[in-house]
């Protein structure tokens, strides 16, 4: 995919984010589409490339809030490169597999928000910051994985087999 | 020639990092709060997010419609009873307000229940992307008259205050967020703390500070206490649904339920000009 297509993408998911997904939010939850994505590129197309979109997309996101600019960006970053080395080790065609790097690599990435905050001095006690944020919105993105993955998939490798 | 173009990137790497690192910390709200380019973005896409905002209201609307059905005569008797028993507590309530009037005028006292707000209605068009903030954008800015620091209610409660403003829209700050904290107190006992947020979206805040002896119940209600001279006073902020005591052992802290439903908020009011 274009790089111009995958950051209008990532336009559109975060629009959708701030407005559409705050209403099906569990317990305040909402998924976070970007890191997502980061995810799902990443484990498709390998830790450099990975970190690259992840950094890219976080940049989006940060400029979008106007606030703690380059917070998502290193977060997301994390996650994009870990879902890289994973996608180099382990078996692709599986959307369980997925789901389980999906939610370790969204741990990551949000812990890494969460330790980026600390040094901001935004309080959040680490019992909150786990069982209210990191460890819902890891779940609420692995659960979503299903729906995604089956298209992004098929739609990389019809790419990959036309080129 | 291998090792040379890997510390090249490594070092690429580091000030990629250490340039992003300080951006975030020069980017933190209210240290600089002029990022031209966040407004520009607010603004564009005001109008999209307020259509996207809206339609997703009416298909939540049109999808819980059927189940809101299914208990709807049970509801319709509970509700019955509730506003006989509330219409009771209003004529109550305007004897004692009558009674007070009355005490006040004999004492020569300056009445400072707020009645006079100036409010300007406002719709919420978009929410904060991530989870760990409570802030919402609402479709009014510089043009309506709005300016930073102005309290933001719904008939319920609290909903937070204005912390940036662009020609046409406004970022609020949810009394949710971590990183924000209102002068309280509770009404039945007048003991003051500080409501702060848990943790982003999640719908909760927390009252602090509240000293160890004093009487603490849960529902009892919580309202702002005019100091700090942010927020009025009297606004209702929320009820208490829990209470704990604070690692130093010399407080206590109460959960809260707000009043306003933050996480369902679609209108707003803005208070432009209170005469408190």
């Amino acid at each position: 995919m274009p790089f111009y297509a995958l950051l209008l993408l990532y336009g559109v998911a975060l629009v959708l984010q701030s407005t559409v997904l705050g209403f099906v939010t569990i317990f305040g939850i909402k998924p976070d589409l970007i890191l997502l994505l980061a995810i799902l590129n990443g484990f498709l197309l390998g830790p450099r490339q990975g970190a690259f979109l992840g950094f890219a997309g976080g940049v989006i996101v940060d400029l979008f809030a106007g606030s703690y600019i380059g917070m998502n960006a290193i977060s997301k970053m994390v996650s994009g490169y870990l879902a890289g080395i994973c996608g180099e080790r382990l078996y692709q065609d599986n959307g369980l597999v997925l789901s389980g790097v999906t939610f370790s690599c969204s741990l990551a990435g949000l812990l890494v928000d969460y330790l980026l905050l600390h040094s901001l001095e935004v309080q959040v006690t680490i019992l909150h910051a786990f069982f209210r944020v990191i460890i819902p919105t890891s779940l609420y993105n692995a659960v979503l994985v299903p729906f995604f993955y089956g298209r992004v998939l098929r739609s990389m490798k019809t790419r990959s087999r036309e080129l | 020639m291998v090792r040379r173009a890997t510390a090249k990137r490594l070092f690429l790497f580091a000030v990629l990092l250490v340039a992003t690192l300080a951006a975030m910390h020069f980017t933190v709200p209210e240290r600089t709060r002029s990022v031209s380019l966040e407004y520009r973005f607010r603004d564009t896409l005001a109008p999209v997010k307020f259509g996207l905002t809206w339609l997703s209201g009416q298909v939540r609307h049109l999808m819980s419609f059927p189940v809101s059905m299914v208990k709807a005569g049970a509801r319709n008797q509970f509700l019955e009873q509730e506003v006989a028993r509330l219409e009771s507590q209003v004529v109550q309530l305007t004897e004692y307000k009558l009674e007070s009037e009355r005490l006040a005028n004999l004492l020569n006292y300056k009445q400072v229940i707020p009645k006079d707000y100036d409010l300007l209605a406002a719709s919420v068009v978009g929410r904060d992307p991530g989870n760990w903030f409570g802030t919402v954008c609402l479709n009014r800015g510089a043009v309506d008259g709005v300016k930073e620091n102005m309290t933001v209610v719904t008939p319920e409660g609290l909903v937070g205050r204005v912390i940036s403003v662009s020609s046409a829209t406004c970022e609020v700050l949810l009394i949710t967020d971590p990183r924000s904290g209102v002068g309280s107190l509770i009404q039945e006992t007048r003991i003051s703390g500080v409501v702060e947020g848990i943790a982003g979206s999640i719908g909760m805040a927390r009252m602090i500070h509240i000293p160890n002896n004093a009487p603490l119940e849960n529902g009892q209600a919580v309202i702002t206490s005019g100091l700090g001279s942010i927020f009025p006073k009297d606004i209702p902020i929320g009820q208490i649904t829990d209470i704990r005591r604070e690692p130093s052992g010399l407080f206590n802290s109460a959960d809260l339920r707000p009043y306003a439903d933050l996480n369902r908020l679609e209108e707003v009011l803005i208070i432009i000009t209170s005469n408190t």
